[in-house]
């Protein structure tokens, strides 16, 4: 049930036994399955989530129904809306499960506890956040730059796992190209090959 | 987390068990059965499905799984089996709102198993050390699901418990059971209510109350 989480946080700081107790005392088991929501826009973000086993995906809806996907999730990953979290104010995204899911919940009364008892998750979540801030710079110069075709080649190159589980139509999505021109882009990648 | 809540009721073909499971299955919160009876469990599913076809109502096959899925867990067997019941579901309890609805009675029901200094909501948290329990429900016998309404008034369910927030949630899980909720203070208040229960039942056996029998504060 833990067995991801401990193994992720381990590479960045390393725990004690007494010390991963504590996590564990704090973290909330839950299981979900496919099309669950576990954050609907208009509520209130109150725990992040960490995932175990399974994928999710964030994502808001445009005033024409369309939707813009945020952030996507795998085994070792982290999603929340961290705005609506810090905050408590009503968050403007969705998250939904996009394949039956193991997650560990951390709210943020939790979390700030978790810190004063355990220092060093302080350390972990710096480095996460370092990670996550390049990963994001990263991606809008991507999409303010880079062609459809590069955005699509450098997504396939850096998460070859998110290609092979997430539905076609979500990956255009999350890129901010349509379903036909994600459809183009792959015939031209193959017919080269 | 969304509004809709999880709710795995281990014991579900109990007399508590099924009425809660009823009263609970018409929400738009997810309800989830367990019992070790699983002919009593289907048919219970079934007479669920006839009044609420749309409801989202299923059978777990296993209490660990159940409570794993949950937000909200409620443990419907009597007090001498939540031990057991607390082992397989330590540890997916985590954080979660446990709903501590029984009575400590001994075998003659005139008295109960529990010191003066505790209750069976509080040794349940003991079991549940980092779960939030709460008590609820221990005052109202299973026949006044079907009707809450005694004697021309809503019945009052009294609930205790240390998190503010899963008082909160579980006065919202009564309204949405047709009683009136009324947060009675912090757990060891189980102390009283469970008491109070005691004197219904021993009261219904003298005066004949047949179960339609309940608590309720007047007041101006």
């Amino acid at each position: 049930m833990y067995e991801v989480f401990f193994k992720k946080v381990n590479e960045k700081v390393n725990l004690t036994s007494e010390e991963e107790d504590i996590c564990k005392s704090f973290l909330v088991p839950k299981k979900v399955r496919k099309k669950q929501y576990i954050l609907q826009e208009g509520d209130v973000c109150k725990y992040s989530a960490f995932v175990e086993k399974g994928a999710l995906r964030s994502y808001t809806v445009d005033e024409r129904g369309h939707e813009h996907i945020v952030q996507f999730a795998i085994e070792g990953w982290w999603i929340s809306d961290m705005y609506s979290f810090i905050t408590g104010e009503p968050s403007v995204y969705n998250i939904d499960v996009l394949e039956d899911a193991e997650l560990l919940l951390l709210s943020n009364p939790s979390q700030e506890e978790l810190l004063q008892k355990v220092p060093k998750f302080e350390r972990y979540q710096r480095l996460l956040v370092q990670g996550a801030y390049i990963a994001l710079q990263r991606r809008l110069v991507l999409s303010l730059s880079q062609s459809a075709e590069e955005k699509y080649t450098k997504l396939t190159n850096t998460y070859p796992d998110i290609i092979q589980r997430v539905p076609q139509h979500m990956i255009a999505s999350y890129l901010g190209i349509t379903p036909e021109t994600l459809s183009r882009i792959r015939r031209q990648i193959s017919d080269r090959k | 987390m969304p509004a809709t809540k999880t709710i795995a009721i281990i014991g579900a073909t109990g007399s508590m068990g099924s009425a809660i499971a009823k009263s609970l299955s018409g929400s738009s919160n997810r309800v989830l059965l367990f019992a070790r009876d699983i002919e009593k469990l289907t048919s219970l599913l079934e007479e669920i499905k006839e009044v609420h076809p749309n409801g989202d109502v299923e059978i777990i096959g296993c209490p660990t799984d159940a409570c794993w899925e949950a937000d909200i867990i409620i443990p419907a067997v009597p007090f001498g089996a939540e031990n057991e019941v607390a082992e397989k579901i330590r540890t997916v309890a985590t954080g979660k709102i446990v709903i501590s609805i029984s009575n400590p009675l001994n075998d003659a029901y005139n008295g109960l198993v529990t010191t003066p200094d505790t209750s069976a909501a509080e040794e349940l948290q003991k079991l549940l050390p980092y779960s939030k329990v709460i008590k609820a429900f221990n005052t109202s016998f299973a026949a006044s699901f079907t009707n809450p309404v005694i004697d021309g008034k809503i019945a009052n369910v009294f609930i205790a418990g240390n998190d503010e927030e899963s008082l909160e949630t579980v006065s919202e899980l009564v309204k949405i059971s047709g009683f009136n909720p009324i947060i009675a203070g912090g757990l060891p208040v189980s102390r009283t209510l469970e008491n109070m229960q005691l004197l219904l039942i021993s009261l219904g056996r003298k005066y004949n109350y047949n179960g339609l029998a309940g608590w309720k504060i007047l007041h101006n």
